[in-house]
């Protein structure tokens, strides 16, 4: 195992409306009230949370992510292109990525239009991940759980038909009839924008992106679950004829980084805490609605017990999960042996998280880029195998 | 008192059970969206009939059919099942919840295959000024009583432990149920459909049901093609016939050969 040489950062925002309902078991989602949005404060989160992506295109984030969830305070972006479109205007260097719409909620070939529209528009910045969406998605949309997996791949079929084959095109599939395939504009990316698939860890998820030479990224899950999916996802690649490499795994971190160990927890915990129990909190019902897991794997998190609800650790997050607080050297030593134990040089950092405030993402922005990208920029593998 | 007897049967190619008891003229029952308590509280009507309760693919003991995506796929599942067992007499069918969506479609489309027709508290028809609840976002501990009013039944059902088999079961009766209802717990045409029903049919409804409320059973009636006579029972919730034994003696005293002469029943309500 080595440090894979060429490290990207993506800044990646969940812009969150952390103004939540108190008193809510089941959460942040679906049966929210949302008589409770004020639209003036959403104005103001709209612009700071802009800002704060557009100073990271500034410091030199390799790129800046957005994604997208509906009737939840979770996320203000229930169209993550209107706010990729709103990016573009205002950045220069950055790709942009949208990380995405599930594909499933619109037409795929609309879906292919408006990509490849912010594609053209950006120059060829962007970049794709396509997600199944949570299970509480499919209770605001009129959308079927049950066979959302099937749907989900056609709607890839079509995707992919349109922007590469040269249009009109015929598509007959089981969910989608199209006489008249026909996107306009295409992609400015020959043939298309990179493109990856945003799992969980469902295996079949994880074959689909291998088998299809899609890169894969998963949610914010435990680091050794990840692995295992990795290996996984490298070892069907081969065997499909493909060369998986270090930018076909994208990683996800939270850090918080500060002058002292001891500011950076005074300063970053709650918030990382906030975001666990609060603004991702959905209960059962809603988060696996039915169809929406195999069988088996509902069978396994029952036994596992992972339904039971009980508010999340912090030991937890910072042993089974990617989340550090310190010093820029200390950031950077664990970030550095995160990309080489999960042999990826890709990684999503979530830099304002929860309820953070402006200033404190600024500061976490500011630094990361300043005094941790630096860091890991002149690590080589020698130095951090000492370090370990 | 007669006892089921099971047998498994290939339909197009899936597995289903099939559960039979007595003897005697056949009555078909379609059971509603959970086949996990079995069916002994219809065994009363075994005693003239011979009673079958089929299990719908993807529920209780029969295998899934992942090519079911909607109530109209059961009824051609089931004028298949009718013909693997011999069924050419025109027979009385009973449904209940989704399982009288079903019968009732099946009226619609295979008219010439029922005798009688008896729905319970069925699912399907669009009744915007009284919707049903959303099945699907009950809470497993809100469930028992949100599906049952009777205090002896609500007991019953809450005493003994859920386990992990029990939920994984349920969410697999759910996946199935959701395939069909998912978008949409009704059918809009069903409204237009419904004269076509010609057959002699008895409405029964929980004055107490959750699921589906008790004002329903009104639309149904004005809107068969037939008419139809509504039994109303007091206390009663979506699980009439298990929480209910007057129920179960209303339907058999409905589906007596010559006559449809109303039981004295103190649990039912005048309508």
């Amino acid at each position: 195992m080595s440090m894979p040489d060429r490290l990207q950062f993506y800044l990646m925002h969940f812009m969150p409306y952390p103004d939540v309902v108190p008193g809510r078991a089941q959460g942040q989602w679906v049966d929210i009230p949302n008589t409770h949005f004020d639209p003036e404060k959403g104005r103001k989160l709209y612009k700071e949370y802009l800002d704060e992506l557009v100073l990271g295109d500034e410091l030199g984030y390799d790129a800046l992510v957005v994604n997208e969830h509906h009737s939840t305070f979770y996320s203000l972006m229930p169209s993550c292109s209107v706010i990729a479109g709103a990016l573009i205007a205002r950045t220069r260097q950055a790709r942009i990525c949208v990380f995405g719409t599930p594909i499933t909620l619109t037409y795929p070939h609309r879906l292919a239009e408006e990509y490849a529209m912010l594609d053209v528009l950006s120059g060829g910045r962007l970049e794709c991940a396509f997600p199944l969406g949570t299970g509480m998605e499919y209770w605001v949309n009129p959308l079927n759980p049950t066979n959302a997996r099937e749907r989900f791949r056609e709607s890839m079929d079509v995707l992919m038909q349109a922007w590469t084959q040269p249009g009109p095109t015929r598509f007959d599939g089981e969910f989608y009839h199209y006489k008249y395939l026909n996107p306009f504009p295409l992609p400015y990316q020959k043939p298309h924008p990179k493109i990856y698939v945003v799992g969980s860890g469902t295996e079949d998820t994880v074959q689909y992106a291998a088998e299809k030479g899609y890169g894969y990224s998963q949610v914010f899950t435990p680091i050794a679950g990840q692995l295992k999916s990795f290996e996984n996802y490298r070892s069907t690649a081969v065997k499909h004829g493909h060369t998986p490499d270090s930018e076909s795994i994208i990683i996800s971190a939270m850090p918080y980084v500060a002058e002292t160990e001891a500011k950076a927890i005074e300063e970053g915990r709650d918030h990382i805490l906030f975001y666990f129990n609060n603004l991702l909190r959905a209960n059962s019902q809603m988060n696996t609605p039915p169809g929406y897991l195999p069988i088996d794997r509902l069978r396994r998190r029952l036994e596992a017990g992972v339904f039971q609800g009980s508010e999340i650790t912090w030991d937890a997050l910072t042993s089974v999960y990617r989340t550090v607080l310190g010093t820029p050297d200390q950031v950077a030593e664990r970030i550095a042996f995160w990309c080489e134990q999960a042999e990826s040089s890709r990684i999503i950092v979530h830099l304002h998280v929860g309820d953070m405030p402006h200033w404190k993402a600024v500061k976490n922005i500011t630094l990361f880029a300043e005094e941790v990208i630096p860091r890991l920029r002149r690590k080589i593998s020698p130095e951090l195998k000492a370090a370990e | 008192m007669t006892e089921f007897r099971k047998c498994d049967l290939l339909v197009d190619g899936v597995r289903v059970q099939v559960i039979e008891a007595g003897k005697g003229k056949p009555l078909i029952y379609f059971h509603g969206a959970g086949a996990g308590g079995g069916f002994d509280e219809l065994l009363p009507l075994a005693e003239k009939h011979r009673l079958i309760v089929p299990v719908h693919p993807g529920f209780g003991g029969s295998d899934d059919d992942l090519t079911i995506s909607s109530v109209f796929d059961y009824v051609v599942h089931y004028a298949t099942l009718f013909d693997a067992l011999k069924l050419h007499e025109p027979v009385d069918l009973v449904g209940h919840s989704l399982g009288g969506w079903i019968a009732s479609l099946f009226t619609i489309f295979q008219g010439h295959r029922v005798h009688r027709l008896v729905l319970a508290c069925p699912a399907g028809l669009r009744v915007p000024e009284h919707p049903g609840v959303d099945l699907f976002m009950i809470a497993p501990e809100d469930l028992p009583s949100t599906l049952a009013a009777s205090p002896m039944v609500l007991a019953k059902m809450t005493q003994s432990e859920v386990t992990v088999d029990m939920k994984v079961a349920r969410y697999r009766e759910m996946t199935s149920l959701a395939r069909v209802i998912w978008e949409r717990s009704c059918d809009p045409k069903l409204d237009r459909w419904l004269k076509h029903v010609s057959v002699p049919t008895l409405i029964l409804w929980g004055e107490q049901d959750k699921i589906l409320p008790v004002q329903q059973a009104q639309c149904w009636a004005d809107r068969l093609g037939s008419g139809a006579e509504i039994a109303i029972f007091n206390g009663v919730g979506h699980l009439v016939f298990l929480e209910s034994p007057g129920a179960v003696k209303r339907v058999a005293s409905f589906l007596k050969v010559e006559a449809y002469n109303r039981l004295e029943d103190p649990n039912e309500a005048s309508e």
